[in-house]
């Protein structure tokens, strides 16, 4: 089961107007391993609930610190306190790197990267192009760089840096949505039109060896198309969805309405795929995963021991005795989190989804 | 850049997740099903296939009896680790379910999978000697290569990539178990045996493609870890591996 370590933030550097970049360091004084384009964990609480959220790492292997590039979200809770609160010297909890958002690197090699990073997507993205150019010194890389204007582009200065230092070898094309370039084709969205376009006279797409995505959704799909169109395998591409799909808000706890009763019967709600499904079950002898599927509802499992996790479901209201639990970690267990496999009803009614 | 876009629209449009945090919590459980589901299945397989080592008749056909078991314990490994980054248990996985249990040859289970794991059913049956073994594993070589096609394609990106590691290593325990065939022939063995085993598995790794009309398709077809349905996958299957067996001279009653 994945471990929290401490790491204490040594520096704290606004790039852009919402967007910061945290740096951290072990207490022990040792370094932390990584592989460019790996993202960190954070647990924190907030109003006694924990949160866990996945930033990037942005340095590169060579730059000698363990750095975070956090944007802010609107409404989102951890971003939000993470540019407002957040202050050197803080200790924050963070599972080791993860993530396989990169290939390997081998310094004789010659070969041509295509980065495509939209807002805060750039972070991956900038650490593997660090590194790539530090340590594969014959090979080139060139980023598209989406962004809705000139002052929200994170790491301007620091990529201009970057392509004096790797003279000819960094190209770099910012797309901006609502500001006007020189260039018509630099206006708007990264959309798999632009991509074609500029895969007609600015890209050389053929040379392109390994393509890396990180964004929004509708344009990674629309650069992969591009990209599948003109010849690179789905081996080729690389993608990292970024942080913005992942549910920014603190819950509201379930809240326990029925305490239990001498009742032998329970009166069970189960959601799936968008229905709910009401039957009584016995609260012996049969799982919540069996009555479930007793009563014609898919339910998903595997394994029937609570090792694999995969008939995990939320508890909405009520209350079970979960007899074996050895896949959910406590903060998933404190938000509802049951194994329907390993349940059993102790309140009269029950509410349980599987779709949240 | 900023457009909303829910997950499930951005999958069904082929759409690629990398980590555990975005996966939503059905992609989730299928994606944990059809893990699961390989995991048992290679285990199994090569829990079974360790018998075999000994029926081995000679020091070569002994090697490459070991060499799947190995490879297929590999396998396993690869994607139970994407299980473990999900929060399964991958200690108490591997020991959670007896990998060597069988039924009898003779029960009929069809497409059933038997309590407690979720391998598929045709590794419910055990297998009858070396010849058997040979035969079985060729057959259901050749299946397990177009399900591996199939997912070498799906929306979890670091699967897809394990399985396309896999797929080749696979590939290879399908030809050798062709080339086993090929030596037991030449080697005269009794073509009645070998015909004999391929009727029994035949029907057998068939029903391992699961239903042709399956509900379930269409919900893993929309979250991208499907994209050929079973009828079709199973046509390729019935069309390959009768070619090869007649090479081998074999055939399908």
């Amino acid at each position: 089961m994945a471990r929290f370590h401490p790491l204490r933030v040594t520096d704290i550097q606004k790039t852009i107007r919402d967007a910061v970049v945290v740096s951290l360091a072990p207490e022990d004084g040792t370094t932390i391993d990584f592989v460019q384009g790996q993202y960190l964990t954070f647990r924190q609480k907030f109003d006694g609930e924990e949160l866990r959220r996945s930033y990037s790492i942005c340095a590169g292997l060579d730059d000698g610190t363990l750095q975070v590039g956090i944007k802010r979200v609107e409404g989102g809770t951890f971003s939000t306190w993470a540019n407002q609160d957040l202050k050197v010297g803080d200790l924050l909890e963070a599972m080791p790197p993860m993530g396989n958002f990169h290939t390997p690197l081998d310094p004789g090699s010659q070969r041509h990267y295509l980065g495509f990073a939209g807002g805060s997507g750039i972070t991956p993205v900038l650490s593997i192009l660090k590194t790539t150019l530090a340590r594969e010194p014959k090979s080139t890389f060139t980023l598209v760089y989406a962004n809705k204007a000139v002052n929200s582009i994170m790491f301007r200065e620091e990529l201009e840096d970057l392509k004096n230092i790797h003279l000819g070898r960094l190209n770099i094309i910012h797309i901006l949505e609502s500001d006007a370039q020189d260039i018509d084709l630099f206006t708007g969205l990264v959309t798999e039109e632009k991509c074609a376009r500029l895969f007609q006279h600015w890209i050389d797409i053929k040379s392109v060896d390994t393509a890396f995505i990180c964004g929004p959704e509708p344009m990674m799909l629309g650069i992969a198309k591009a990209l599948r169109d003109h010849g690179l395998s789905d081996a080729d591409i690389k993608f990292e969805l970024f942080a913005s799909a992942q549910p920014g808000r603190a819950r509201q706890k379930a809240k326990d309405q029925t305490a239990g009763s001498k009742a032998a019967i329970t009166e069970a709600t189960v959601t799936l795929d968008g229905t709910s499904r009401s039957f009584r079950m016995p609260k012996t002898g049969q799982s919540l995963l069996e009555a479930a599927i007793e009563n014609q509802l898919d339910a998903p499992f595997a394994c029937k021991a609570g090792v694999c996790s995969t008939c995990r479901a939320k508890v909405l209201e009520g209350e079970v005795e979960m007899l074996t639990n050895h896949a959910l970690e406590d903060y998933e267990v404190a938000q509802g989190y049951v194994l329907t496999c390993q349940c059993y009803p102790i309140s009269d009614k029950l509410v349980v989804d599987y779709d949240q | 850049m900023s457009e909303e876009m829910k997950i499930e629209d951005y999958l069904a449009k082929g759409g690629v997740l990398s980590s555990p945090e975005n996966a939503p919590p059905r992609y989730r459980a299928e994606l944990l099903r059809l893990m699961a589901s390989f995991v048992d299945s290679e285990l199994a397989g090569a829990a079974g296939f360790a018998d075999a080592i000994n029926y081995g008749p000679g020091i070569k056909e002994r090697i490459a009896a070991a060499k799947i078991v190995l490879e297929k314990t590999d396998n396993a490994d690869k994607v139970l680790k994407i299980m473990g980054d999900f929060g399964a248990n991958t200690t108490r996985y591997v020991n959670h379910h007896p990998w060597t249990a069988r039924l009898d040859r003779d029960a009929d289970i069809g497409a059933e999978r038997i309590d407690g794991d979720m391998r598929l059913s045709v590794f419910n049956y055990p297998l009858a000697g070396w010849n058997d073994a040979v035969v079985m594993n060729l057959l259901m070589g050749r299946a397990v290569m177009l399900q591996l096609k199939e997912h070498c394609k799906l929306s979890y990106q670091p699967l897809a990539e394990a399985f396309r590691a896999i797929l080749p290593v696979e590939t290879n325990h399908a030809d050798l178990a062709a080339e086993g065939i090929k030596r037991l022939m030449e080697t005269g063995s009794d073509p009645a045996e070998l015909q004999a085993s391929v009727a029994y598995w035949w029907p057998r790794v068939d029903a391992s493609f699961g239903a042709d009309k399956s509900k379930r398709f269409q919900s893993l077809k929309k979250f991208g870890l499907r994209h050929l349905g079973n009828a079709e996958l199973r046509k390729s299957w019935q069309t390959a591996t009768r070619a090869e067996l007649q090479v081998l001279g074999l055939d399908i009653k």
